[in-house]
């Protein structure tokens, strides 16, 4: 099981674009993802629910953790970190 | 029969323009309707088998929806409306998403019927979005909302009737979904009786030019009775999204007179059209510099498609708002780099340092609170106790000008004395010195200015512009310290006008300032933006305005109705007067292309020539 915790940089959050770019790359990995958001202190839901994603009400700025665990949760760990600290294009092209 | 009495209504001004013709109602699928007519309407206690077959078929409903978003997402796509195509991206997605469906099979199991289960799903997950104080995903509970009431309409089988002739839509609020599948052309405006200025449709209708109006009360109940009445013939509607009001059954004086404003519209767009491939200038021909404010690289497009000879202020702020630790030097690299190869050699772009302080709260500063945060440590001053901050900005300008390959402009903002330039000239050496040092690529110089927003900066303009290559006249503060009125304090509105012959008596004598050591002053307050504003301080003398995108083609258009003759004579004015409104009353005069045959002295002299 890996766990990982990171800022949201991109200046939106994960609204509707970023929460679909996130949700996707969860849902192409077989491990179970939990997301939770420390800032507000959520509760934990499923990575792969982009209703899910978008209750957690992420906002620029706030700290996310996952639990990550299955065969292949060192790829998705990394997956999913260089998608929020690459901004989800939004700071970089 | 046709009733002569029309009736007016009055809305939000959402989207500007003419629309006047026939009307569309849309009504979105109902639940009782709904379920009744795909034969399931459930009562609790239903049969177990009923409630099996329920299932799939809400899954394969489902399914369906996500199916119908994805192709929807990929030709709206291809017609280059990207941002709306991913809204449908998500909606495919929440269409098939656990959380929704879940719920609704839940809900099926207790014993609804389909349709009922899945909106009521779908409303639930919806009010829990609304209910966060997260504006962008609060907005999304509309998206939750459509994809429901779209795997209601495939249960039923219910078929939406999109209008066959262009056509005004009338609604209660109308779904992306739906907006989307009205064909381009068909859809000439939009009135609603919910709504508000940032909901989806409005935001389509800007978009793609199409007047709006909404949040009207009443329209609904107004436009069934007045339906009822006719027994079928189509009711006419005249909408004026400017104005913000909506006429049913308009007479055909009604009709006419906005005919008129409509065409009066469109000259005055396509007038700013063809004026944006020109360079910006007076009637006369005298070159004016028109370049945009942004906020963070995502304002780049706006501004370039505005034809934006540069970037006059780029705000900073956005790099170190909202989080817990400072930006990287790394991040405001990358920032910067985006904006300044965005614009290119050719394209000026002005960096402004941080203006961020007390008033903005930000922990990693750890700066005590104050009573008067605008009075106190913000922008260039942040230097006085930590030159850290400032620093690291400054290395990654010098950094990403390399990258960009083009000499970057950047100006300290806040600048009272003499010793505040000689601060942010010593900050911008030394990091040039550490970037160097560190042997990084480096810009080959920096082009420096300051902001003259601070009385003192302008009083002592004469000896501040020999040591920096230009002034930014920050017209927003300059006008709140000269007169000493708050500018977010709604009462003293008289005293917040920049054309305030005191303000512009300070602009004056910048202008002369920096005249005298061969330097340009650019202006990159609201007055930039604003059209008598802006003829106002071309007038004065100012080289360059610096507006929000949106403002560049009303500025483009108020210079070139005037010329250097008009602006002398306005100038006269500007700086003898007592009162803004003396000076806005003839700006906007001039600045709307009417021409006065003489001017009326009398109001205008009695402080005489300064």
């Amino acid at each position: 099981m890996q766990t990982i915790e990171l800022e949201m940089r991109n200046p939106s959050g994960l609204h509707a674009r970023p929460a679909a770019l996130f949700v996707k790359t969860a849902a192409g990995f077989r491990s179970r993802i939990t997301v939770q958001n420390v800032t507000r202190s959520t509760a934990p839901g499923d990575a792969k629910s982009i209703l899910t994603v978008l209750a957690a009400g992420v906002a620029k700025g706030h700290f996310i953790r996952l639990w990550i665990d299955g065969e292949d949760e060192e790829a998705a760990a990394q997956a999913l970190s260089e998608l929020v600290v690459s901004g989800f294009g939004e700071a970089v092209e | 029969m046709i009733h002569d009495a029309s009736v007016r209504l009055h809305g939000i001004a959402a989207s500007p323009g003419v629309a006047i013709g026939p009307i569309w109602r849309y009504r979105p699928p109902q639940m009782e309707t709904a379920s009744g007519a795909a034969g399931s309407t459930a009562l609790p206690g239903q049969s177990a088998a009923a409630a099996l077959d329920a299932v799939p078929r809400l899954r394969s409903a489902s399914e369906e929806s996500a199916r119908q978003l994805g192709a929807l997402a990929a030709r709206i796509r291809e017609l280059g409306r990207t941002n709306e195509a991913e809204i449908f991206e998500a909606q495919a997605l929440i269409a098939t998403d656990a959380a929704l469906i879940d719920e609704a099979v839940r809900r099926i199991r207790a014993g609804e019927g389909p349709v009922a289960a899945v909106q009521a799903a779908a409303e639930a997950t919806a009010t829990v979005l609304a209910a966060l104080d997260d504006e962008l995903i609060a907005a999304r509970a509309a998206d939750v909302r459509d994809v429901g009431a779209r795997i209601a309409r495939i249960l039923t089988g219910d078929v939406l009737e999109l209008p066959v002739v262009p056509s005004i839509a009338v609604a209660e609020d109308l779904p992306p979904s739906v907006t989307a599948e009205i064909p381009l052309g068909l859809l000439t405006g939009i009135a609603l009786s919910a709504g508000s200025r940032t909901s989806h449709a409005v935001i389509l209708a800007r978009s793609l030019s199409i007047p709006a109006v909404v949040g009207v009360a009443g329209l609904l109940e107004a436009v069934d009775s007045c339906l009822g009445r006719l027994k079928g013939k189509p009711l006419r509607m005249a909408l004026d999204g400017e104005a913000g009001n909506v006429i049913l059954g308009p007479r055909p004086s009604q009709e006419i007179h906005l005919h008129m404003r409509q065409a009066a519209l469109t000259a005055k767009r396509d007038e700013a059209a063809a004026l944006r491939d020109r360079p910006c200038a007076l009637a006369d021909g005298e070159r004016v510099t028109l370049v945009a404010n942004i906020g963070s690289p995502e304002d780049c497009p706006r501004a370039l498609a505005a034809r934006a000879e540069g970037v006059g202020l780029m705000r900073t702020e956005f790099l170190f708002m909202g989080r817990q630790t400072a930006p990287t030097e790394q991040e405001q690299v990358e920032a910067y780099r985006q904006v300044l190869s965005a614009f290119g050699p050719d394209r000026p772009v002005v960096i402004r340092l941080a203006d961020i302080g007390g008033d903005k709260g930000i922990p990693y500063l750890n700066l005590p609170p104050e009573a008067n945060p605008f009075l106190g440590i913000r922008a260039i001053r942040l230097a006085y106790a930590s030159r850290e901050l400032l620093l690291t900005q400054l290395r990654a300008i010098w950094r990403a000008g390399a990258l960009a390959g083009v000499v970057p402009h950047v100006m300290a903002p806040m600048v009272a004395t003499v010793g505040d330039v000689e601060l942010f000239l010593s900050l911008r050496d030394e990091a040039r010195d550490a970037v160097l040092a560190d042997r990084l690529p480096c810009a080959e110089r920096i082009v420096s200015g300051i902001m003259v927003e601070i009385p003192s900066a302008a009083i002592l303009a004469a000896e501040l512009a020999s040591r920096v290559d230009f002034f930014s006249i920050g017209t927003n503060d300059l006008t709140q310290y000269t007169l000493a009125a708050d500018r977010g304090n709604a009462a003293l509105a008289q005293l917040q006008d920049a054309l305030h012959p005191a303000v512009l008596r300070l602009i004056a004598s910048v202008v002369a300032g920096a005249d005298a050591a061969g330097i340009p002053v650019a202006v990159c307050g609201e007055l930039a933006g604003d059209e008598a504003g802006a003829v106002v301080l071309v007038a004065l003398g100012v080289d360059e305005l610096s507006a929000d995108a949106g403002c560049l083609d009303a500025v483009r258009g108020a210079l070139a109705r005037v010329t250097r003759t008009e602006l002398d004579e306005l100038a006269r004015v500007a700086l003898s007067a007592l009162e803004a409104e003396t000076v806005r009353g003839f700006a906007t005069e001039l600045a709307g292309g009417v021409r006065r045959k003489h001017v009326k002295k009398s109001g205008y002299h009695r402080a005489g020539t300064p």
